[in-house]
């Protein structure tokens, strides 16, 4: 019933952040994914369907002010709430000298697929992110940002994240500055963050091409007091390189590294929040332009256990794919990832449809 | 035949001759030419690229700006991938995906990754219009394209940054457009074919609006690049290649 409510609430908010809608073209985003798990620590079977739904309501794409509704729901997750239906819903608006984003949306700072310690908004140092995905950080939040042009390439962003507690001192905020030395972009910025905890993080992030495209990002988490410990010191980097072939045949590598450089280097069991040292490689092959096969992994080196996913993603018709994955975990019951807990192995099958 | 008039025979057939070896173009001059006709102050354009192969025909539709040779910008306006944006400058290329809000700056290799699936990559899509600063030119002929009298030259790579490192192209004698372009690896093996199937007017200047790709390394796929609409020297905005305006 909650669920129902808050389906309806959002789309009555859709239509009136969406005062234009009879010019609006929705975009519909459709996943449906059927499959088997197999969970070692109970030694059962469980077989499942999901569907992912997201309806994207864009503004009219002319004038100084922009916006979207994007809104999403998954089954079988029966009671979602509106902070989850709403995915996004933002406005821009672009003044002479600078532009304003108001709203639920996401800022992307730093470089990194997996593994970014630029991206101080959001967090991207979890391993709980599903490696069948095409983007796998896509949380979005509220927020006010100014964006100031510093040139063409250049510019200055602050940020103003609401309090979710009602209380101002609870509010957080940032800026980041973005520029290019040389053959080199150069980011570098601060946000100060409170859930639960006040924290400080200062960033920067580097990103050039030797060869292969290569892109580094450190930042620290200071206490009230601006101390940190040992765990709060992060730095992630990674390679990207393309390999063509005859026939349009594309092989591209990449290898990310997540690392707590002051933290234990001894070789036990890790965590998720404070891993001292992760990989993940990616190939991605496509032996033709529609179909494309893959191998994520997350690597866990110090305790020797991974997370691994081959996928395979066919192209078939316009807007429409097929997809398959097979997902396992590697290790002993101490590590990082293990055949205990809820960890499964997983195979699916299913399409995804955009229209 | 007298002396004097074998003179007169040989200097009217010099007189004759010299001309043509004066006014001859060389294959530079003809490069040159090419890419001043197929170069505006600034141009917007609308168009479509067409992808077909067993399973059917995909079609992607977008929007483009450029200014002079190096600076371009693509926004691609159809379904599946509304909103991205290719940005193209002199020394960068630079992606925006909307739905993660984020900016990818592409250098290298990358390059030459496939646009949404079809035959162009992303160094076709936005192409330096500066030939001779990445090729060496041998002009190899004339041959009659699809009725039109062409140069032949040959395009030999100076640098391995280019998407491919041997072209063969005809070039109109009249009106300077590449009616037909092979492209090759430096082994000289034929990787894709590109034809002019139908031109438009514009300032004066004939230019491709109908342009088809064949991989030759694929079978039964083809891409077909489209021009809607085109208008050229239009004044645009000073930040339109700019971060600003390829994240708005």
């Amino acid at each position: 019933m909650v669920g129902k409510r808050t389906l309806c609430l959002a789309f009555v908010l859709s239509f009136l952040l969406t005062p234009l809608l009879a010019a609006v073209v929705p975009v519909v985003d459709m996943s449906l994914l059927g499959g088997v798990s197999y969970k070692p620590s109970t030694e059962t079977v469980h077989q499942g369907t999901s569907m992912d739904l997201k309806i994207s309501l864009p503004s009219p794409n002319s004038g100084n002010v922009r916006g979207e509704v994007v809104l999403k729901a998954s089954y079988p997750d029966s009671s979602p709430t509106l902070e989850e239906v709403i995915h996004k819903a933002y406005l821009r608006a672009r003044f002479p000298s600078f532009r304003l984003t108001a709203g639920k949306t996401r800022l992307s700072w730093g470089d990194g697929m997996l593994f970014n310690a630029g991206d101080v908004l959001y967090g991207s140092s979890s391993t709980s992110v599903s490696l069948t995905q095409a983007v796998l950080r896509d949380k979005t939040d509220w927020m006010a940002a100014l964006n100031y042009p510093l040139g063409f390439f250049s510019f200055f962003e602050t940020i103003l994240i609401p309090s979710t507690s009602g209380r101002i001192e609870d509010a957080g905020f940032g800026f980041r500055f973005y520029t290019n030395v040389g053959e080199t972009k150069v980011e570098a910025g601060f946000a100060t963050t409170d859930a639960g905890v006040r924290k400080h993080k200062p960033y920067v992030s580097l990103q050039g091409n030797i060869g292969a495209d290569w892109y580094l990002s450190s930042s620290v988490e200071l206490d009230r007091q601006f101390t940190a410990s040992t765990s709060d010191l992060l730095v992630t980097g990674g390679l990207f390189h393309s390999l063509y072939f005859p026939g349009d045949r594309t092989l591209t590598l990449r290898l990310e590294f997540l690392s707590r450089p002051l933290q234990s280097w001894a070789f036990k069991g890790q965590e998720d929040a404070n891993c001292t040292f992760l990989l993940y490689p990616e190939l991605v092959y496509t032996p033709t332009s529609s179909l494309s096969l893959s191998l994520r992994s997350i690597l866990s080196p110090l305790d020797l256990s991974m997370n691994a996913t081959v996928g395979a993603s066919w192209s078939v018709f316009e807007g429409f794919s097929l997809v398959g994955f097979l997902s396992a975990p590697f290790g002993q019951s101490s590590d990082l990832f293990n055949w205990e807990g809820d960890q499964r192995i997983a195979l699916g099958v299913g399409a995804s449809w955009i229209y | 035949m007298s002396k004097p008039v074998v003179k007169l025979l040989l200097t009217l057939s010099l007189l004759c001759i010299i001309p043509s070896f004066l006014f001859a173009l060389t294959g530079e001059e003809v490069i040159q030419k090419m890419d001043e006709m197929a170069t505006f102050e600034t141009s917007v354009s609308t168009g479509s690229i067409k992808t077909t192969d067993r399973f059917g025909t995909k079609i992607s539709t977008f929007k483009a700006w450029a200014r002079g040779a190096s600076d371009s910008l693509i926004e691609f306006t159809s379904t599946a991938e509304r909103g991205q944006k290719i940005l193209r400058t002199q020394s960068s290329l630079y992606l925006f995906y909307p739905d993660a809000e984020e900016l990818i700056r592409l250098q290298g290799a990358a390059l030459r990754q496939s646009v949404l699936g079809s035959d162009l990559s992303y160094e076709d899509m936005t192409e330096e219009k500066n030939t001779l600063d990445s090729y060496t030119v041998v002009l190899e002929g004339s041959e009659i394209v699809n009725g039109h009298d062409c140069h032949v030259l040959t395009l030999t790579a100076k640098k391995r940054t280019v998407a491919y490192p041997v072209q063969k192209i005809w070039v109109d004698k009249q009106t300077y457009l590449v009616w037909k372009a092979e492209y090759s690896t430096a082994q000289k093996r034929l990787l894709k074919v590109m034809e002019v199937l139908s031109t438009v007017e514009v300032a004066g200047r004939t230019l491709p609006s109908e342009t088809k790709i064949e991989d030759k390394m694929k079978r039964d796929s083809a891409t077909w690049m489209t021009l809607d609409s085109l208008e050229v020297n239009v004044p645009l905005g000073a930040n339109i290649f700019s971060l600003e305006n390829l994240t708005w």
